[in-house]
């Protein structure tokens, strides 16, 4: 019965179930559709780095996914029980888009070196034609089936590979059945060929062994004669797949979250609201209800029934809405994606935590904001319930005033501190501050903006009829303002981050990109998978005409461990290889501690010295001055850290730099895998141009571009994304739309009698509507001033906080265009909030408006 | 044998407000009612008729006195225990006829069975059955949008009997009809008491629909001013009536 009356009360009201569900709908959305969007990019970013596993029995690597040498085989190949062992290569290839021809769409290589011999013992290789690798072969590849197929080659076909020395042609013997693992098109290479293409002599990245069969006991003993071999540096398992970009994702994965969060609470205030309006309308049949016997808990019911129904139709629909969200951006961010990481989306994903977590949250804020209206009404007497409602001004209470005061005070005062957790804080109490001491503010608020309503509008006395109206439950006209405040200054918080994000973005960009020329790998900013060029490409740079300096980026992963007591694992890092008087002459760092002049004079010096970015130092809360250690292909070495600052493409990225000569000597890395070429004054741009372009094209894995173009593409994309986010956090601001509808709408229905009153004794139609209009305008006004003041703060604290927590440092910029998109927004949502009740007061019969109780 | 008495109302006062503001609604009213009979309450305005319907039903607690309902005092009951009490003893009829709007007229029929725990397809099929008997057999689907308004309170009267109630309070059940449909409505009130044994409890401002009562209660300031057995044919009591209430005024 509870189910079915809770339907046809829904069905009653159409356009308000439709809104309220909606508010729920669109929380849910942007929870499910961000939380599809994260996870379906780390999808895409691990098969695209995924290595082999499985297949074998014990999988070994460097716990960085660094190389080492090969003779740490030797060491395993003593155990008993190890059947097979050998050591590989496996290394992923990004490959420019294109590099196989305009229709073959393979965007990287897995790479695996293997030796001949041991090979077969480890794995079944099924192969079509042709024949597996053999001791004595050359430049021989097997490549699987489906690559084959895209680039419709055969047995002795020829497989150009990008490489550190140019484009390689292998030779290809054979062709192995479909593909054997997920993940990218794989080519199986004699190890001493993928030593020698890819600089690393007598270098491997992985064990793999098989251990002897159907002996559990000898199985046992010797996979922990293994563990007990493996020292600090090994690893049981297979390569990991940039963990730094993907903890940086989680990041992002997290502030989505909260977005989320705080959409479904908006949604939570509504029904909440929402609530209030029901109970105050069905006055009447819960006094008739209580009076011919139904128990408290049958009215808590009736009405949860209803906000249970709401949630899980809200629910559902966002999920649906979520799933489109998650695919729309998944389409709008591909290209970007495509671009800069080389990556290519899948499938969604969707996981079953999210799906619970969503639905749970959905449903959950549903019943919890009906539950608080819903006790309210099962405390009414039957006989309160049957009298008509008391329209007795309420009271701004004193308490609340005061602690809402207080709490901003104490909020601004924390903003003098500059520490991001009392900035953080503050900003909590800011919100808590405003939300409390809001239902002071009514009288005020409505009185300043009443006069200017009045005479813009309103005239023959509505005005201070609407301001009345309003200033009359100020508790009530509060929580819409309320609701209004929070989705107004989310669009404003966030607006005054993005602008000052983007702003600041642009500076460092223009600062670490600003040079005349750069040679960019299909992946920036996400290192591993790219293939980088040896010094022959950078000699034949330096030899162009015009040339005046050149800087390149070298790569190696390493971990360092957590800030020290924060019982959190090693953190990964990216480390990146420069020459530092080139690179502070072509580029340049944006330093929260040292110079660029200090920085470079210790990186040139022969120490094992290093400048590690913000976010790094955050995490782990080093200090310049401070020692870590850092682990490198041979083990742990003490690191000086002698400044913090980073470049704009490594912002989010764990990163730390180290002089190029440093990189060689601990990680054996001398690839090139990112340049910056500035021309002299007088150089004739065009030719040299020419001459780049010329090189790079024995470099396909290189793109070269003119700095002032990428400048303009790197703002083109920025905007693109932050039009996106700022779309998506535009969308909670329309359920304030629908507090502003709730609050009028109970108005009205409260004021029935009055409204008759009003008709009866001269008032016309237009005059109520007026006044309902005046109303809302001055609802929106209030909520619409609240939002503003609290979404400066919020993006002022915002940025302030990402700035003190060294992560990245931004300069605030007033975002004047979100400030007017808030105010055009509020006063929009006013009108529009007022249509529906302003017809309902408009057309009320004045008889059964006076008669109605 | 004498009737059993179903409520009884014992130096029942409710005064609202405290000190200056108080205010006396009703003062020591002593009144019974038995089982199958009919009792009209009228009155001015304000002389206490709603109140006393109100304490009677458990709707709101004397300030003085008490009310036994077959013999136990109402306002010693819990909560939970009123609630039952009025679920299952009693039924109500309002001025308004309060039905529910999004329900049909044999769902709103069948609201307190439903509400009892009664399986709805029992319920339904009971309010049906009773509907029948207030003549809206032809009705059971119509939304109360859609039914006239003497037809609103047929269905009400079918809610109040459903759970076959030993008393029905009935507060203004014609203030809101027409002459034709008040009569057919005070008629099938002493239809309930007469003939299906239920015992009724009737305020009125109408002489005309407590000409069907068989005990009429005049109030003035709270008290009881006089009490009037009536005879059982309608029309003579309709003049005897209108001679009390003037000789009352």
């Amino acid at each position: 019965m509870a189910l079915t009356l809770a339907l046809r009360y829904l069905l009653g009201r159409r356009l308000r179930t439709g809104l309220t569900t909606l508010a729920i709908a669109i929380g849910v959305m942007v929870l499910f559709g961000t939380g599809i969007y994260i996870p379906t990019m780390l999808e895409a970013f691990q098969r695209n780095l995924r290595a082999t596993a499985g297949q074998v029995d014990v999988t070994i690597t460097h716990r960085t996914g660094a190389a080492f040498t090969a003779r740490r085989t030797e060491k395993f190949l003593r155990i008993a029980g190890v059947r097979a062992l050998a050591g590989s290569i496996e290394r992923t290839l990004n490959l420019p888009p294109e590099f196989y021809g305009r229709d073959v769409r393979v965007g990287a290589l897995l790479l695996l070196g293997v030796d001949p011999a041991a090979a077969a013992a480890l794995r079944d290789y099924r192969l079509v034609s042709g024949r597996f690798l053999q001791a004595a072969d050359g430049s021989a590849a097997v490549i699987a089936q489906s690559l084959a197929d895209a680039l419709q080659l055969k047995v002795d076909g020829m497989l150009p590979v990008p490489t550190p020395a140019g484009v390689v042609k292998l030779r290809v013997v054979g062709v192995l059945a479909g593909r054997a693992l997920a993940g990218n098109e794989q080519v199986f290479l004699p190890l001493r060929l993928a030593q020698k293409l890819f600089d690393m002599p007598d270098r491997i990245t992985v064990i793999e062994a098989n251990l002897v069969e159907n002996d559990d006991v000898q199985r046992a003993a010797a996979l922990q004669a293994i563990e007990a071999q493996l020292g600090k540096e090994l690893q049981l398992g297979a390569l990991g797949a940039g963990s730094e970009f993907m903890a940086a994702m989680q990041t992002s994965q997290i502030a989505f979250y909260l977005i989320g969060f705080l959409a479904l609470l908006m949604g939570g205030f509504i029904i909440f609201n929402t609530f209030r309006t029901i109970v105050a309308e069905r006055r009447r049949d819960i006094g008739m209800l209580r009076t011919i016997g139904a128990s408290r808990r049958a009215i808590i019911g009736l009405l949860l029934a209803e906000s249970l129904l709401q949630g899980v139709i809200g629910t559902s629909a966002g999920l649906a809405l979520g799933y489109g969200l998650g695919r729309a951006i998944t389409t709008g961010g591909a290209g970007i994606l495509r671009q800069y990481l080389n990556l290519e989306m899948g499938a969604l994903v969707i996981e079953p935590g999210l799906l619970a977590t969503t639905i749970t949250l959905g449903v959950g804020v549903s019943l919890l904001s009906g539950l608080l209206p819903a006790w309210g009404a099962s405390r009414l007497t039957p006989l309160a319930a049957l009298r008509p409602a008391a329209l007795a001004p309420q009271q701004v209470g004193r308490t609340g005033t005061l602690l809402g005061a207080t709490l901003i005070a104490a909020s601004l005062l924390m903003l003098l501190s500059g520490r991001f957790a009392l900035l953080a804080l503050g900003g909590l109490l800011f919100f808590i501050g405003l939300v409390l001491a809001s239902p002071a503010l009514v009288q005020p608020v409505a009185a300043a903006f009443s006069v200017l309503v009045a005479q813009l509008f309103a005239r023959e006395g509505t005005g201070e009829l609407a301001r009345g109206n309003l200033t009359r439950h100020p508790g009530r006209a509060a929580i819409t303002a309320s609701a209004t405040m929070v989705g107004l200054a989310i669009v404003v918080g966030a607006g005054g981050l993005i602008f000052s994000l983007n702003e600041s973005m642009l500076v460092l960009f223009r600062k670490s990109m600003g040079s005349d020329f750069l040679l960019v790998p299909p992946s920036i900013a996400v290192w591993k998978g790219d293939v980088g060029a040896s010094e022959a490409l950078a000699n034949k740079i330096r030899a162009v005409p015009g040339v005046a300096a050149l800087s390149t980026l070298r790569y190696a992963q390493t971990s360092m461990p957590a800030r020290a007591g924060s019982g959190l694992p090693d953190i990964a890092v990216s480390l990146l290889g420069i020459d530092p008087a080139a690179y502070f002459s072509v580029s340049s760092m944006d330093f929260n501690a040292g110079t660029a002049e200090l920085a470079a004079a210790a990186l040139a010096r022969n120490e094992r010295n290093l400048i590690i970015n913000g976010i790094l130092a955050a995490q782990t809360g080093l200090q310049s001055g401070d020692t870590v250690a850092l682990s490198t292909p041979e083990g742990q070495q003490d690191y000086r850290v002698v400044a913090v600052g980073g470049d704009v493409l490594s912002a989010k990225i764990t990163t730390a730099y180290v002089s190029q000569a440093l990189l060689r000597q601990d990680f054996h890395k001398r690839e090139d895998i990112f340049y910056q070429v500035n021309l002299t004054a007088t150089a004739d741009a065009a030719a040299a141009g020419r001459w780049l372009a010329k090189i790079t094209g024995e470099y396909p894995q290189f793109r070269l571009v003119v700095g002032r173009e990428y400048l303009a593409e790197f703002s083109k994309q920025f905007d693109a994304v932050f039009a996106g986010t700022y779309l998506l956090l535009a969308l909670l601001s329309l359920p304030s739309l629908i507090a502003i509808l709730n609050t009028l709408a109970i108005g009205v229905i409260e004021r029935t009698r009055e409204i008759g009153m009003l008709r009866a004794i001269g008032a016309t139609r237009r005059q109520m509507s007026r006044t309902i209009v005046a109303e809302a305008l001055l609802l929106a006004a209030l909520g619409t001033a609240l939002g503003i003041l609290a979404g400066l703060y919020l993006g002022y604290v915002m940025v302030a906080g990402i700035s003190a927590s060294g992560i990245f440092r931004m300069q605030y910029t007033f975002p004047l265009a979100g400030v007017l998109a808030a105010a055009a927004a509020g006063l929009l949502f006013g009108v529009l909030a007022a249509l529906v009740p302003m017809r309902q007061a408009a057309r009320m019969q004045i008889i059964a408006a006076l008669r109605y109780e | 044998m004498p009737a059993t008495v179903v409520i009884q109302a014992q130096d029942l006062s409710r005064v609202h407000g405290t000190g200056d503001t108080a205010i006396t609604a009703l003062d020591g009213v002593n009144l019974s009612v038995a089982q199958g009979e009919f009792v009209a309450v009228m009155g001015p305005s304000g002389c206490g008729k709603s109140t006393l319907l109100h304490l009677l039903g458990g709707l709101d607690a004397p300030s003085r006195g008490s009310v036994l309902f077959e013999g136990q005092p109402v306002h010693k009951l819990s909560d939970d225990a009123i609630t039952q009490l009025r679920r299952r003893k009693i039924g109500y009829i309002f001025q308004f006829f309060n039905l529910i709007p999004v329900l049909t007229a044999v769902e709103n029929a069948a609201l307190p069975l439903v509400l009892d725990g009664i399986a709805p397809a029992v319920a339904r099929s009971k309010a049906a059955a009773l509907l029948e008997r207030v003549g809206l057999g032809g009705r059971l689907k119509s939304r109360p949008d859609q039914l006239s308004a003497g037809q609103q309170q047929r269905v009400a009267i079918a809610r109040a009997l459903v759970a076959e109630p030993a008393l029905v309070l009935a507060d203004e059940p014609t203030g809101n009809l027409d002459t034709q449909a008040s009569q057919e409505i005070a008629a099938l009130l002493q239809q309930m008491a007469r003939d299906w044994g239920r015992s009724v409890l009737m305020v009125t401002h109408d002489a005309r629909v407590a000409a069907h009562a068989d005990r009429v209660v005049f109030l003035r300031d709270g008290r009881i001013a006089q009490e009037t057995v009536l005879e059982r044919n309608a029309a003579d009591n309709q003049a005897l009536l209108a001679g009390l209430i003037t000789a009352a005024a």
